[in-house]
């Protein structure tokens, strides 16, 4: 079935479809939208799930882990700031393997205030053991909301799907809905193992643990996100089997035989592939890599894509105050594992912070600078800022 | 399909093996919740002594009989004291803050009646103390005192001058305020239970108050005031002139006094309203005439508004000097007053101002106050003008005399003589097993500033828990009022005036059952434990348990940790916290 459905509906339809149990959750423009779908669809017997009222975005993760601890499907969706708000429960719903579904719209940080596109939000949240799955347009985001609990669920780690405010969340476009009974095949219902909370087993879980053996719970994240890696190729492999539909990691757009690649993620990968189109028409070496997960992220795949390029663009729509755009810091670190006459200069630019748009002329601008400058003139250099 | 070939050796997440019960966390707390039992201001100031918010907790559930046993407990005539009891106690509801004050009185009227519908009887065995003790006064504090006193095990024999039990109940007070089949029904459960009534016999007169000290162990006194004090001017002989007293007496008697058609009532108590309403029913114009103005009236203030309703004139500021009429009244001079200073009352006293000015009437009624016949108190009673001196417990300085009721020092009402009997019936009780001052003194079970005992308490009977009991008044502040929600209370309906002046029925009509089960369900039950469950649904430690030995809950304070959370969320100010040492 086609609909034409906004980014955040498209979220909504894909909890829905995943047969989510509980949602909690508090809302935040740019989200709201996603949790009042919910809401209708509940009311309307679309959905069988149940919606748990809470007075911050810090509550609603604690539910959601709650009622994950007590063994079912759990979502939310947040942003911005109340994104930053649930940061510590983001953390503890790591320690305590509970798979829950968060949806992200990416909004830019207060102050001052502004609610349009940014990932500074998600990308904050880099060390809070989250996988982070970033989406292109609609399409993807419905599709990897469902697979977001296939991977979590596997792993027992916590996921977020992230889309760009109003780029996706308020812009319709036609979306292929999937027959609920193909993603019930594709997604059985959340099997917690003997990790919940039985009221026939009464235990405690998450309490103190001494010196001798934290770590040893912190190395299993670790190991399992690792795993995470294959994990998500495989939904991935899965869902494409079963949908048609085939999601990578990292994807390459006209890359292999380019001289210059352009790294993106989010909404601006679509812009790109005109861009590239375009700049390719001009008859320039051009080509693009979109990233679809910032963790875990995927170094093997980049160092497969990016080795032997002479320059790589990385454009960052995030910023870390005192170094770089996220995106070109972890690029820039798995690189360097290449041998040094098979490493890329790398070129991080820093652009359309604050929902300020990423045209096709943005990544021209971009590759032009790219192209002139033997090195880069800054390790970030920010793109169309006025005042400087 | 499998996504990991995950080999599980440790949990992925802490898992206690353990109950964490070993953690006591209560260790850290500086203060701990305590659960006490504080007074309701509806029982602090009740004279009679009765545990209103237990009746009104009793009600609220449908359990009418238990709540007329526990009213029983403190007070033999609910009935009676349901209609004529000046309701002090809802002046002090905590809820007047809230929306309106619970209507106490209806909620005691409606069990008092259904006690006498359901024919509800105290039995007690037969006199097992070998003490025969005498009682002198068959009205409301004589009456209470017999009533505790068999209870206790003692025989009684009621002496009294008139034809019927009853005292002021019967001759003072109109039926439309008290049937006199309620009265009747109320004082016959005392018949049953073996009190020996002694009726028309005047002691003083036809018995000596020297014989009865010889034959009776203890003698209770409660003769009453019966003497109308004289309003001191000239006239008063004429014909048509009634003392409030003689007046209603009759009336109550079924006799139907001649009194004109114009009627000016001297006074501004209870009496005097009483008199210009009967006047009224009688046929006549009624003007009540008094010295001060109404702000300063002694008489409650709802018998003010239906003597209103009911046609009744009011004449401020003015006091009589000189009745005119030749054989018959056929005016009153008054004398303009003015107020000036506080006297020791509180109020204004009334000053004159020399200007003066008449009225006609063809009848007249004094109510300016009743006193004790000196001369009908035994000649060894110690006494000031009529006023017996008794202690805080009614024994006189006659040690084996005791003494309640009008004869002593407390207001002049039904409810404070039926507390004075209970206070009584308990010092003759503890004067002649030997008892002095002990732990279970009364002074440790009485309600604050009445100084009434609540025998319930005292006998460990209370409905509600009665731990770590404290003498502190709950105040609203106390309340967690976001548990209750504001809902008005039951209006109290009238009969048409119209049908009122056509005879003497009762004016008040009584609550519907679901009327009175509202209004006991908006009881606050201020200060007792009623088991809501609060404190331990909100203890975020869970260590606030039922008390597996009895009522209520026990904080473990192994885990407590003095957060305050139960306190602040006891809806009734039954909680408070304590600083640990």
């Amino acid at each position: 079935m086609r609909k034409v459905l906004t980014g955040n509906q498209a979220v909504a339809y894909g909890a829905m479809l995943s047969d989510v149990q509980v949602v909690a959750a508090y809302p935040i423009t740019p989200q709201t939208t996603i949790i009042e779908e919910l809401a209708d669809m509940q009311a309307e017997g679309l959905a069988d799930l149940d919606y748990i009222r809470v007075e911050s975005e810090h509550s609603a993760m604690a539910a959601c882990i709650g009622a994950s601890m007590g063994g079912v499907r759990t979502f939310t969706a947040t942003c911005g700031q109340g994104l930053f708000l649930m940061h510590e429960m983001l953390h503890y719903a790591t320690g305590a393997r509970t798979p829950v579904v968060l949806a992200n719209v990416n909004r830019a940080i207060a102050a001052p205030w502004s609610i349009w596109s940014d990932q500074t939000d998600s990308v904050s949240q880099r060390e809070t053991g989250w996988i982070q799955l970033y989406c292109e347009g609609n399409q993807e985001v419905l599709d990897t909301t469902i697979m977001a609990f296939k991977i979590a669920e596997s792993i027992r780690l916590p996921a977020m799907v992230i889309l760009d405010a109003f780029f996706l969340s308020h812009t319709s476009e036609p979306i292929e809905i999937p027959d609920i009974e193909a993603v019930r095949d594709f997604l059985p219902p959340y099997d917690p193992g003997d990790l919940w909370l039985d009221p026939n087993n009464p235990r405690t879980f998450g309490s103190l643990c001494m010196p001798d053996t934290y770590m040893e719970f912190r190395w299993q994240i670790q190991r399992d996100m690792e795993r995470a890696k294959q994990v998500i190729d495989d939904v991935q492999d899965d869902f494409g089997r079963v949908f048609g539909r085939n999601y990578r990691q990292v994807e390459g757009y006209r890359s292999d035989d380019a001289d210059v690649v352009m790294v993106v993620s989010g909404t601006v990968a679509s812009t790109g592939r005109d861009a590239i189109d375009f700049l390719r028409a001009r008859g320039e070496g051009v080509g693009m890599v979109k990233i679809k997960t910032l963790r875990p992220f995927p170094s093997q795949e980049l160092v497969a894509a990016l080795r032997g390029k002479k320059k790589v663009a990385v454009i960052d729509r995030n910023f870390s105050p005192g170094a770089t755009g996220v995106w070109a810091q972890e690029i820039r670190s798995a690189l360097y594992e290449l041998p040094e006459d098979e490493r890329p200069i790398i070129y991080g630019y820093i652009a359309g912070l604050g929902g300020r748009d990423i045209s096709i002329k943005t990544i021209e601008e971009i590759y032009q600078k790219t192209r002139e400058a033997d090195q880069p003139d800054d390790v970030d250099i920010w793109i169309g800022v006025n005042y400087v | 399909m499998k996504y990991t070939d995950r080999q599980v050796h440790v949990p992925l997440c802490s898992v206690s093996t353990t109950s964490s019960l070993v953690n006591k966390t209560g260790t850290w707390k500086s203060a701990q919740p305590l659960f006490i039992d504080r007074v309701s201001p509806c029982n602090e100031q009740c004279p009679a002594g009765e545990d209103i918010t237990g009746y009104m907790y009793l009600v609220g559930q449908g359990r009418y009989e238990e709540a007329w046993r526990l009213i029983m407990e403190e007070n033999p005539f609910p009935a009676i004291m349901g209609r004529v009891c000046f309701h002090t106690c809802e002046e002090r509801c905590n809820r007047t803050e809230h929306d309106d004050a619970v209507s106490i009185h209806m909620v005691e009227r409606f069990i008092g009646d259904y006690g006498l519908a359901n024919s509800l009887r105290i039995t007690v065995p037969a006199p097992e103390r070998k003490e025969r003790l005498a009682i002198v006064g068959a009205g409301p504090a004589g009456l209470t005192a017999a009533y505790h006193l068999r209870k206790m095990g003692y025989g009684v024999s009621i002496f009294d001058s008139n034809q019927k039990p009853g005292g002021m109940m019967r001759y003072g007070i109109p039926s439309y305020r008290l049937p006199k089949e309620v009265l009747d029904g109320e004082i016959s459960r005392l018949d049953e239970m073996g009190v020996e009534f002694k009726m028309a016999v005047k002691v003083g007169k036809d018995v000596t108050w020297d014989s009865l000290d010889n034959e009776f162990e203890a003698v209770f006194m409660g003769i009453g005031a019966w003497e109308e004090t004289s309003l001191g001017i000239e006239g008063l002989n004429k014909k048509r002139i009634y003392n409030a007293l003689e007046f209603l007496e009759d009336i109550n008697h079924g006799k139907e006094p001649k009194i004109g058609k114009r009627i000016a009532v001297i006074g501004g108590g209870n009496s005097a309203i009483d008199c210009a309403r009967v006047s009224r029913r009688l046929g006549a114009e009624a003007t009540i005439v008094y010295r001060r103005s109404e702000a300063e009236m002694p008489a409650h203030t709802e018998e003010i508004e239906m003597a209103r309703e009911e046609g009744v004139r009011f004449l401020f500021l003015a006091s009589p000097k000189a009745i005119y009429g030749e054989e018959t009244v056929a005016g009153v001079k008054l004398e303009k007053m003015a107020l000036g200073e506080m006297d020791d009352s509180g109020r204004r006293r009334p000053v004159p101002t020399g200007e003066t000015f008449d009225i006609d009437c063809d009848g007249m009624i004094t109510a300016i106050g009743e006193a004790t016949r000196v001369g009908d108190l035994p000649a060894f009673t110690s006494h000031r003008g009529g006023v017996v001196e008794a202690d805080r417990m009614g024994q006189t300085t006659h040690l084996r005399f005791f003494a309640g009721g009008d004869i002593i020092d407390i207001p002049h009402t039904v409810t404070h003589a039926i507390g004075s009997g209970k206070r009584a019936a308990v010092a003759i009780d503890r004067f002649l097993r030997g008892i002095e001052n002990d732990k279970d003194s009364p002074d440790q079970f009485t309600w604050g500033e009445s100084g009434t005992i609540n025998l319930a308490w005292l006998k460990g009977t209370s409905l509600f828990c009665r731990r770590n009991p404290s003498l502190e008044v709950v105040d609203y502040t106390d309340m967690n009022p976001f548990y209750f929600d504001c809902l008005p209370g039951v209006k109290i309906k009238r009969i048409p005036v119209d049908e009122r002046l056509k005879g003497f029925q009762e004016v008040a009509e009584a609550f519907s059952e679901e009327e009175v089960i509202s209004e006991a369900r908006r009881c606050f039950n201020c200060g007792s434990c009623t088991e809501c469950g609060n404190c331990c649904i909100f203890c975020p430690e869970n260590s606030i348990k039922r008390d597996p030995d009895g009522y209520g809950y026990v904080a473990d304070m192994d885990f407590c940790k003095g957060c305050g959370i139960c306190v602040n969320e006891c809806p009734r100010g039954a909680m408070t916290m304590k600083l640990m040492e």
